[in-house]
């Protein structure tokens, strides 16, 4: 008797709660799932069903045996998955990948981390936008990524999310350029919090929306919630660029803090921190037990940490905000 | 690629152009649109396996339809709804105070019109889940699968995201973790089936004629003008839809029909990249999607 197979058809009985719904869910015929699960029930010893008019319910034993049911299965799907990657070659080598602008200092520590907990693998790591990590990790070219939000996580293992706030980018000279003429300064001098609802008047450059539509979206829901609606949202990602944008006193841009800026400019946090940049680490869900992936996940998330200044989301303003719900939203609980 | 006996595809500069539309608006989409008159279709991974939320309540108002008609059950029949036992939700049924006595044909018209998860918890309980299930068997629809109740939906939600639902809306794991957006794990279809079902009820062949006009009349009478309805601004265009909405997800299935006779099925299922429960550009894309999609079907 195959036993991991066998267990398979158990762990989805028991989450279907009903024969015919698991025997649709693997692809097979009812009377022969469940034969299969009497035969398994022989080779225990233990019955693990009490089979009811509504469908099936647990048996204590039952209960006792799901509990060692799905490690097994997870250390089975590992198993396979390696094989796979020793099959294809791909042994060795962990390919991943993080986002732009993540900074040179978590790069070249990310490298360094992995290289010092894995000697055995070699790390080859590309920059790649969340898109196509998404498209790369569901095709199986990409083994791990780091990505930030928001992106579509459905059918992927995800790290810890970490978060970072977005601060402002402005000249230097309070009140020189910024706003309409005989405006008060938008901000409490140099480094000094800023509040997003002074900024109004003034126009905002952000990457290409094309390049990432839904924080594009975000962004600017949160300005506009904020109180800022800017003059005119203008595309740019070449830092020359948008330094020069800055320096003219026209517009203003985020930045995280590390980011190297000219002189004659300054970064400023935004007050009540409204705009977090949020990453993790992420990988296919058949992957969950790997080993090389589980040490890329764990670099990263200390890495991010300690270079990258970033804390768990769950400990950051946005986790305190209130999402108050409606009707036409259709779900509440 | 099409299935035997569906028509023929057209217009691949639509399909991109679709596309477009979802990835402007943040949102991953799946959907399928049939001219109903000549079984012309669009598709946009119209076969992939996609959660279907409320949207299944569609299944489930057949489902009462062909009991009705085999005499299992009276749509004059009462069933009682009591607080202390009700599904929740933001509408309906579900958000009343009091006891309610509810004809099953009024029960239907609540959890079609404004979606009400009590009155569509009521019916399932009536006729169980295997007899949804068996029905769009019947139909053909063989990938179209009800593993849960509205409750049961409601209660795995609350126990994915830890007891703090709050925290759907903060933490993007917390959605990675939602067992109710697998559709290995969820309610179930594809587009394609969606719109397969949709034109058997136009078509008077899921269920008795007089049965079928009075499903189709209440799924015109659905209240939401934010998705499919918003792509046809138009006082002389019928818009019937059902809605289907989940954290990130935000779905619709309904038929068009214009004037001029012409009457097209279409199903829409996207989920968003953004958390946010309020979207407004993500509601639209079905519209705007569904509008590419019908014009392409309606053109010479």
């Amino acid at each position: 008797m195959d036993l991991v197979k066998h267990v398979r058809y158990f762990v989805a009985v028991t989450e279907e709660r009903h024969f015919g719904r698991a025997a649709a869910r693997l692809g097979m015929a009812q009377p022969s799932l469940s034969q299969r699960i009497q035969r398994l029930e022989r080779e225990l010893g233990v019955r693990l069903f009490d089979r009811t008019s509504r469908g099936v319910e647990l048996t204590e034993g039952g209960r006792l045996l799901l509990a060692e049911a799905r490690p097994l299965i997870e250390r089975a799907d590992t198993l396979l998955g390696v094989a796979a990657r020793v099959r294809s070659g791909a042994a060795g080598v962990l390919r991943a990948a993080v986002p732009p602008e993540l900074g040179s200092a978590v790069v070249a520590a990310l490298v360094g981390g992995f290289r010092d907990g894995s000697p055995g693998v070699r790390l080859a790591l590309r920059e790649l936008g969340a898109g196509t990590q998404l498209t790369e990790l569901r095709a199986g070219t990409l083994d791990v990524g780091v990505l930030r939000y928001p992106v579509d996580v459905a059918g992927l293992g995800l790290g810890e999310v970490l978060s970072r706030p977005y601060g402002v980018v402005l000249p230097h000279t309070p009140g020189a350029g910024c706003g309409p003429p005989g405006a008060p300064p938008p901000h409490g001098g140099a480094g000094g919090p800023v509040g997003l609802a002074s900024l109004s008047g003034l126009d905002l450059v952000l990457f290409p929306q094309p390049s990432a539509p839904a924080l594009h979206a975000e962004i600017l829901a949160v300005c506009r919630r904020h109180g800022f609606e800017p003059g005119t949202v203008i595309a740019g990602q070449d830092p020359e660029f948008v330094d020069g944008m800055v320096l003219s006193g026209t517009a203003v841009t985020f930045a995280t803090r590390d980011r190297k800026l000219p002189p004659g400019t300054a970064w400023h946090p935004l007050e009540g921190e409204p705009l977090l940049e949020q990453v993790s680490a992420a990988w296919l869900r058949g992957r969950q037990d790997d080993p090389v992936v589980r040490l890329f996940a764990e670099v990263a998330r200390s890495v991010l940490t300690e270079r990258g200044g970033m804390v768990p989301v769950m400990e950051t303003a946005a986790a305190r905000r209130t999402t108050l719900p409606g009707p036409a939203y259709g779900y509440t609980v | 690629m099409n299935a035997p006996g569906e028509g023929t595809p057209r217009g691949t500069g639509v399909r991109s152009r679709i596309r477009s539309v979802f990835t402007d608006a943040g949102v991953t989409g799946w959907m399928h649109a049939l001219d109903l008159g000549d079984g012309a279709e669009v598709a946009v991974a119209a076969d992939t396996p996609v959660s279907t939320a409320s949207v299944h309540k569609l299944c489930l108002a057949v489902t009462v339809q062909r009991f009705a008609d085999e005499g299992r059950l009276d749509l004059d029949e009462q069933l009682e709804s009591l607080p202390g036992d009700r599904t929740p939700g933001p509408t309906g049924l579900s958000m009343l105070s009091g006891p309610v006595r509810m004809s099953v044909r009024d029960l239907l018209a609540m959890a079609l019109t404004v979606s009400d998860n009590a009155a569509a918890d009521l019916l399932i309980d009536r006729v169980g889940l295997d007899a949804v299930n068996d029905a769009m068997r019947a139909l053909g629809l063989r990938r179209t699968v009800a593993v849960q109740t509205m409750r049961d939906l409601i209660a795995s939600i609350e126990e994915d995201s830890g007891g703090d639902p709050a925290r759907l809306a903060s933490d993007p794991a917390v959605l990675g973790r939602l067992r109710v957006l697998d559709p290995a794990r969820a309610n179930r279809s594809t587009p394609r089936e969606m719109t397969r079902l949709l034109a058997a009820l136009w078509r008077d062949e899921a269920c008795s004629a007089g049965r079928a006009r009075e499903l189709r009349a209440v799924l015109g009478l659905q209240v939401w003008p934010h998705r499919l309805a918003s792509g046809f601004p138009y006082d002389d265009v019928r818009v019937h839809g059902k809605t289907g909405t989940l954290p990130t997800v935000r779905n619709e299935a309904g038929v068009v029909e214009y004037p001029d006779g012409g009457r097209y099925a279409v199903a829409v299922f996207t989920r968003s990249a953004r958390t946010a429960a309020r979207q407004p550009a993500a509601d639209a894309a079905i519209g705007t999607a569904a509008r590419l999609a019908v014009r392409a079907l309606r053109a010479p």
